[in-house]
């Protein structure tokens, strides 16, 4: 069953422009969401969740049009923007009681679990938390009440890297069940390296790639040479070629790495993918 | 809405939304512009929705499992609660103030009768006609908001007192506290409070509409 489905968002700014994006989610899998500073990541999931209003698009939330049934749509959803940046002044249990007044399903056991687990004290008010635990506060409210599909964004950034690989950890012990799943994004691709099933990743407000993490890793090589093999190789199947003192660097198809005879041939990290990509316009 | 009203209180609230009611008591100086004790419930509301654009009130409620126009709904519910709670609590000391008063009248303007009011929910309805679409419209530009309803408010205050001072007619009419007026001056209660549902429901409908469409 599709928990979310993406078709055909366009949003326009002034500057910007989210062109047609489509992807969707089945139940059961984590995907990742990547794309560089600006690339549309947060307007995508903000369009989702009609925080920002598309120009054109449907959004689909367990099949149900988002549009007419924002309400049941989002009780089905749990959601983390970064790190618990509102009421500053107020105690976490206090907008944790707000909170729960929302969801028919609030799981209270489940919430306290997650307080001791990311060592929150909810008597503290929001302005006494560091960046990490605005994190994790953000991620106890949104992972309490049994939600089916996490929509997260950047919810790795500030935590320290063993708080990191918890919530990795985390994340794969929710989707187990097979029910849930998780829309992340993130920069920080090495937690997508580890837990992520599939990619979608988006480039100047349009989807550049959305499958699975292992296909899209496998479709590009990483291949490096020196500048005299570069000289002679043909440069069109050169993706995001970097050139320095020591000889060159690129990304290529896979299919297309044996016109380099003589060149270094690897993997490429879902980073490097980003990287190179992102080079090529 | 139940839950968004708590969310209102347990988290949006301003101290001066409590603390403004106090001012009821400004209905027993003997010599005032009573217009005053209400002017600052305004002044409470723009604190409210201040506050609420700095510590990103809008952006929590609209990640909750609510629709968007339920957010604005509860925050017009919210401001009717606040100004209905300022009149009511206002009530008992204008009728203190009518037996209690040295002067046996209010020469700085006109009596805390029936018909004033009437005329002070003329003045909520003119001033939440006012601010809620021009805060909606952005959902950030308070300050605006709160410039041309304050003005707008400001000048209706001049031109109600104005002629109740300076057309004898309306002077006798209005500027009584004689128990036999009380009865005759229900119709400005009754039109200063249908003027209010009117115009609040009308500014709490468009203000809906312009929030559907800002960008958070």
């Amino acid at each position: 069953m599709e928990l979310l489905s993406v078709n055909g968002l366009c949003k326009h700014y002034d500057s910007f422009a989210l062109r047609n994006v489509s992807f969707s989610l089945e139940e059961g899998y984590i995907m990742g969401f990547i794309g560089r500073n600006g690339a549309g990541k947060t307007t995508t999931l903000k369009s989702i969740l009609n925080l920002v209003h598309p120009d054109a698009g449907e959004i689909r939330i367990l099949g149900q049009p988002f549009a007419g049934n924002e309400t049941a749509c989002k009780q089905n959803l749990g959601v983390a923007f970064g790190g618990a940046d509102y009421y500053p002044k107020r105690r976490l249990r206090d907008i944790a009681a707000v909170t729960r007044r929302f969801y028919p399903k609030w799981d209270d056991q489940a919430y306290l679990d997650y307080l001791k687990r990311f060592e929150l004290d909810d008597a503290k008010r929001v302005e006494q938390l560091s960046a990490g635990m605005k994190v994790k506060f953000s991620l106890a409210l949104a992972l309490s009440h049994d939600a089916r599909l996490l929509l997260l964004d950047e919810p790795t950034s500030g935590l320290d890297p063993i708080s990191r690989d918890d919530l990795v950890e985390l994340f794969q012990s929710l989707i187990e069940t097979g029910e849930r799943s998780i829309l992340f994004s993130t920069h920080i691709t090495s937690d997508l390296e580890k837990c992520a099933d599939y990619i979608t990743y988006i480039r100047d407000g349009q989807i550049l790639a959305s499958q699975e993490k292992d296909s899209l890793l496998e479709e590009y090589r990483l291949v490096k040479g020196p500048l005299a093999l570069l000289a002679q190789a043909d440069k069109t199947c050169l993706i995001g070629t970097k050139e320095h003192s020591f000889g060159f660097s690129a990304l290529a198809k896979t299919a297309d790495t044996a016109r380099f005879p003589g060149a270094e041939i690897s993997h490429a990290t879902l980073e490097e993918l980003m990287i190179y990509l992102d080079k090529e316009e | 809405m139940k839950n968004l009203l708590y969310k209102e209180f347990k988290l949006a609230k301003h101290p001066t939304m409590f603390l403004f009611l106090a001012f009821a008591l400004m209905l027993l100086i003997p010599s005032y512009p009573y217009y005053v004790a209400f002017i600052y419930t305004c002044l409470a509301v723009f604190f409210v929705f201040l506050t609420g654009r700095e510590t990103k009130d809008v952006v929590f409620t609209a990640l909750l499992p609510v629709a968007k126009g339920d957010i604005v709904r509860a925050r017009c519910v919210l401001v009717v609660l606040m100004e209905l709670a300022q009149v009511l609590i206002s009530v008992p000391f204008a009728i203190l103030s009518v037996r209690i008063n040295p002067n046996g009248c209010n020469p700085a303007g006109i009596e805390a009768n029936v018909a004033f009011f009437g005329l002070v929910l003329g003045m909520y309805a003119l001033f939440n006609l006012l601010f809620f679409p021009i805060f909606y419209r952005t959902a950030y530009n308070a300050g605006r908001a709160l410039l041309i309803s304050g003005l707008a408010v400001m000048l209706y205050i001049v031109v109600a007192e104005g002629l109740v001072l300076a057309v004898p007619l309306i002077n006798a009419y209005l500027d009584t506290t004689a128990a036999s007026a009380q009865l005759r001056q229900l119709p400005v209660l009754a039109a200063g409070g249908g003027l209010y549902v009117l115009a609040t429901w009308a500014a709490c409908r468009k203000s809906v509409r312009l929030f559907e469409k800002v960008d958070l």
